[in-house]
């Protein structure tokens, strides 16, 4: 992933990257360690006299059972949902490109989910799922108690992994096909008269230049399946039955934000925050390697 | 470099906040947590005000919901950008009475010449915002309390006119009408106002020791060691013969939704749904109110207020005191408690709001056929220790953990003792967390 | 395409309408939600057909949340974000990837870190950040012992404290990122033989080549920043800054009030606040389709 030509003028490279280090110093860094600072201390939410606790707060995290629910939950969570909608997504964009009749329209609404807010991707996912009124209400007529995620925990997740991929399947279909149009038709076609059918070139062609894409999907689907699930946990479930959902950054935020017990979501941020990072580097060590950037 | 991006951001920071033009009136800030209907009602209420008067402008602002109400304020205070009035549900209570950034009411009251008879106030409601010596710090505001909402024609199939009184007859009617037919006699919510709170003040149970936290932050949770244990029980029982059924948003329906469409033949929630049951019933629903059903072998007391109440907070300007002030008396007059219990179904404050609204005929009139119930429900005995009101820190959180266990004894998870002693354990832990982070202060 | 696989094709149109139906089904229901009366939308199971209510629907939710002025502040907010984010994202990636220092994975990871902590967990710090801007350089300053008088700006309440903090995430650095390191070597060998400086490199060849990762981006900016509720929620208390998609969450009252929400005004707002995203996304798509048709010649 070198670049063998670089430009060697540093000033110009400093003040070309200096605005965003500046905003990402102000409104991430700061703030950040404010949290790291109020996980090692006791917070009391209107501000005043914290006290120095030390390594309390994450111990209290590690020995709690529930949180270790929770972190099981999350991955679980984040597992289901980049697969299948990285999976989904890549079908789809192969389909479309395929370029059969009305592909335009099918391209023109799979992109809509990704312009719904995720409160209201929530909204609409609760009453559509919702065993006594929504539509999937109607298999609970054929088989009584099949599908009710108000009680049952896996199905409380499994409406909440497809809410979330609903709308990233949207996100990743764009920019596979983005990737996928951005290879030259010519290339496809003469490997098409020279006999290869669909899924040799899909394998020899597509597939090899779409792995750059496949790896930028993969580390922000499940970056984002960690951290920024928490709209649609809140509006579906609430992590419930039973914390059967309750998400890592739920939990943070509920912990936190409605419980104002800072200090407690500062140190869980920070195992989060951990996490996220030791997943992200594992990809970029062992899955980039295998990217080829032409 | 760094001066350039000073000037930009400052020059962005000007462009952002010119729109206030000025204005000869005082203005302060009123924020809030109601949403919805609700959330409008009362944003005609704060207009009300600004039309009634020429002197101040209340500067009403929903924040979307109790809890974002709360956490918003706070988050402002950190930055001495908090508003002057805020409006606090009960669970945060605790935690603005220990924040030494609130202005006592009474001592608000008195420092701004407000005359209120603090004996007034109904005392149901008086003591929940209230010391434990009595002093009021908090204005009450939108308050309800719970009865049973029940469905009239689901109980005339099992020959009956009358509201169960007792639980044991409750429940009885509940099985009968299983057998008469009725597909789903109760339904159930987690929420704990319902089941324990208001359970346990009406049998005069405690929930926490230190008579529920009004005694000091070390108390200790109680409630899976009472007969609220049992009421659970029976609950799980009566769900698994399939009398009573879950009913929350998730599963599609509320307990509201439920009844008014006729499925439920009974529901417990608030007054405040009174004007809504009413406006979302389905067409020739036979229903009516009554107060909660109590076990038999206990005396019925007081249930507890619920809703918010609104808090004056430190730091701020006189002229924006005097604001708050004006805005205090005006929300306390008769005539603003008969406008505000009509406009949505929260209950009269005050002795002289109730007996204004009785004479101006508001409960005489059919739609709000009832409501005078709940306030015979708040004062149906003085307050005791149990049910005066609930003073435990990070409540919201020892709500979060209840529900959760009670979710998963209810869907067969866990034994219900089970799930009770480990929800009082965790909850424990909340109060201890709680004590430690607020070290060295003492409830008022 | 030159061959014929017609089984292949059944299968194509067979799975591209499912997608088509999992795609829309949800934003229909919406739809039909909002074109009925309170009591029909609250019928089970809820009538497929629109209603006739539409009409008034629409005109009570956009008088009684005064959408005009939130729009307005919405599309400000959001095209502040995108041409901000896009702006910075591209300068930044270039940086890291076309020069050659000892900080630049550094600087990289420094951005990408971003991407994991959400704004959700840090709001409180942050939002003490946004009254005022300038105090982490007073603070430092003030552990040098250095007295600058600099000024405390309050973004709250305007449109820098609304864009700022949306704009210092990661997303597009890496998508950009991602993008250049794509871009053939050979390209800016040739540049560097033809004498042009990195700034002519990377606005006459760089930029015109990421056009269609650039439509990307502002889309999904642009969507991003429209659909932030939860930090405008805080930061804005003036109704003037207000934006539409914090309307929303007012329309539906939250769970402790037990009241059923007005669900016919609340998803004929959900239609209105989502149909401006939307249309951004109708307006890209022709982007990728002229990418596309050039890239095909």
């Amino acid at each position: 992933m070198e670049k063998r030509a670089a430009f060697s003028d540093l000033r110009l490279a400093g003040a070309l990257i200096a605005p965003q280090l500046l905003l990402v110093f102000v409104f991430f860094y700061w703030p950040a360690a404010q949290a790291v600072y109020w996980a090692f201390t006791t917070q009391p939410p209107f501000g005043g006299s914290n006290e120095w606790v030390g390594f309390q707060n994450f111990e209290q995290i590690f020995t709690d059972r529930v949180y270790w629910n929770s972190v099981g939950v999350s991955f679980l969570f984040a597992g289901l949902s980049t697969a299948l909608s990285v999976g989904m997504a890549l079908l789809f964009a192969l389909f479309v490109d395929r370029r059969l009749t009305g592909y335009r329209v099918h391209r023109f609404i799979y992109f809509w989910p990704y312009a719904v807010a995720a409160p209201a991707v929530g909204l609409a996912f609760r009453f559509i799922f919702a065993p006594e009124a929504g539509f999937v209400s109607a298999v609970n007529q054929w088989v009584p108690g099949l599908w009710n995620p108000a009680l049952d925990g896996k199905d409380a997740l499994a409406l909440i992994v497809l809410a979330n991929s609903w709308k990233m399947v949207a996100y990743n279909f764009i920019f596979f096909l983005a990737a996928l149009q951005s290879i030259p038709r010519p290339l496809i076609e003469a490997a098409a008269m020279d006999g290869a059918g669909v899924l040799r070139r899909a394998r020899d062609i597509q597939f090899p230049l779409l792995a750059p894409t496949f790896f930028f999907l993969l580390v922000i689907n499940v970056t984002e399946s960690f951290v920024d699930s928490f709209g649609i946990v809140d509006i579906t479930t609430g992590g419930g039955p039973a914390r059967a959902t309750d998400l890592m950054v739920y939990k943070i935020y509920s912990d936190g934000f409605k419980g104002l017990d800072y200090s407690m979501a500062a140190a869980q941020s920070i195992v989060l925050m951990g996490v996220v990072i030791v997943l992200t580097f594992i990809q970029f060590r062992y899955v980039e390697r295998r990217v080829h950037y032409s | 470099m760094k001066n350039a991006i000073i000037a930009a951001v400052a020059a962005a920071a000007l462009l952002g906040s010119s729109g206030a033009e000025a204005q000869q009136r005082i203005k302060f800030e009123y924020w809030y947590g109601l949403t919805g209907q609700l959330g409008e009602i009362l944003e005609q209420h704060c207009k009300r005000f600004n039309d009634a008067q020429q002197k101040f402008e209340a500067v009403c602002v929903g924040q979307g919901g109790y809890d974002k109400a709360e956490q918003n304020t706070i988050a402002a205070y950190r930055s001495k950008q908090h508003p002057t009035v805020v409006q606090i549900y009960d669970a945060g209570t605790v935690n603005f009475m220990l924040s030494g950034a609130i202005y006592p009411a009474n001592q608000f009251a008195k420092d701004f010449s407000i005359d209120i008879d603090w004996s007034n106030y109904f005392p149901g409601i008086a003591n929940y915002y209230a010391t434990s010596k009595g002093e009021m710090w908090s204005f009450p505001y939108n308050s309800s309390t719970a009865l049973l909402y029940w469905n009239k024609d689901a109980w005339a199939k099992i020959g009956k006119t009358k509201a169960p009184e007792t639980i044991e007859e409750w429940f009885d009617d509940l099985r009968k009408m299983k057998a008469a037919g009725v597909e789903c006699g109760f339904g159930f919510d987690y929420d704990t106002w319902m089941p324990l709170e208001q359970f346990s003040a009406i049998h005069n149970l405690p929930i926490a020791t230190k008579a529920n936290g009004y005694g000091g932050l070390d108390a200790e949770l109680v409630f899976n060691k009472t007969k609220f244990a049992d009421y659970m029980k029976d609950w799980k029982k009566l769900l698994d013969e399939g009398v009573a059924r879950i009913q929350t948003a998730q599963v599609g329906k509320t307990i509201v939704q439920s009844f008014t469409d006729g499925t439920c033949a009974s529901v417990l929630s608030s007054v405040a749904n009174h004007g809504v049951v009413g406006s979302t019933a389905k067409p020739g629903l036979n229903w009516g109110v009554a107060m909660l059903p109590v076990y038999k072998d206990f005396k019925r007391h007081n249930s507890l207020v619920g809703g918010a109440s609104l808090w004056v907070m430190q730091g701020k300007s006189r002229q924006e005191y005097e604001g708050a002030a004006a805005l205090m008396k005006f929300l306390s007059t008769p005539e603003e408690a008969l406008w505000y219990s009509t406009a949505n179904a929260y209950i009269p404050v005050t002795k002289t709001g109730f007996d204004f609204m009785n004479k101006n005929g508001f409960y005489q009139d059919p739609k709000h056929a009832g409501r005078e119930l709940a306030i015979t429900s708040l004062t149906f005995t003085p307050p005791t220790e149990n049910s005066r009101g609930i003073r435990l820190g990070n409540f919201t959180q020892i709500r979060a953990e209840i529900r959760s266990e009670l979710e998963a004894a209810f869907t067969g998870k866990k034994d219900m003792q089970v799930a009770l002693d480990e929800a009082a354990a965790r909850s424990n832990q909340i109060l201890r967390r709680f004590e430690q982070t607020f070290k060295g202060k003492t409830l008022p | 395409m030159i061959e014929r696989t017609p089984i292949l094709d059944a299968v194509t149109h067979a799975l591209m309408l499912l997608g088509l139906v999992l795609a829309a089904l949800p934003i229909v229901v919406v739809f039909v939600a909002s074109t009925h009366d309170l009591a029909t939308v609250n019928r089970v199971p809820m009538p497929l057909w629109p209603g006739d209510h539409m009409a008034e629907n629409y005109a009570r939710v956009w008088d009684k949340s005064r959408f005009g002025e939130k729009m307005l502040n919405s599309l400000i907010v959001a095209t502040g974000v995108t041409v901000g984010k896009i702006t910075i994202a591209a300068l930044s990636a270039f940086s890291i990837v076309y020069f050659r220092y000892r900080l630049r994975m550094v600087f990289f990871w420094l951005i990408f870190i971003t991407l994991m902590l959400p704004l959700e967990v840090r709001i409180v710090p942050t939002y003490a950040v946004a009254a005022d801007a300038l105090q982490p350089f007073r603070v430092i300053a003030g552990g040098f012992g250095l007295e600058l008088g600099i000024p405390q700006i309050n973004l709250l309440n305007s449109y820098a404290g609304l864009i700022l903090p949306l704009v210092a995430t990661a997303t597009g650095t890496f998508l950009y990122r991602q993008f250049f390191l794509t871009v053939p070597d050979e390209l800016a060998e040739a540049a560097k033989m033809d004498g042009a400086g990195p700034m002519r490199f990377f606005i006459d060849v760089l930029i015109p080549l990421s056009r269609a990762n650039m439509a990307a981006l502002a889309t999904i900016m642009f969507v991003y920043a429209w659909n932030q509720y939860l930090w405008p929620l805080l930061i804005t208390t003036d109704q003037k800054m207000a934006t539409a998609t914090m309307q929303l969450q007012k329309l539906v009252p939250g769970p402790l009030f037990g009241q059923p929400p007005l669900w016919n005004e609340a998803m004929a707002a959900t239609l209105m606040v989502m149909a401006p995203p939307l249309l951004v996304v109708v307006f890209m798509q022709g982007w990728f389709v002229k990418g596309l048709v050039a890239s095909d010649k």
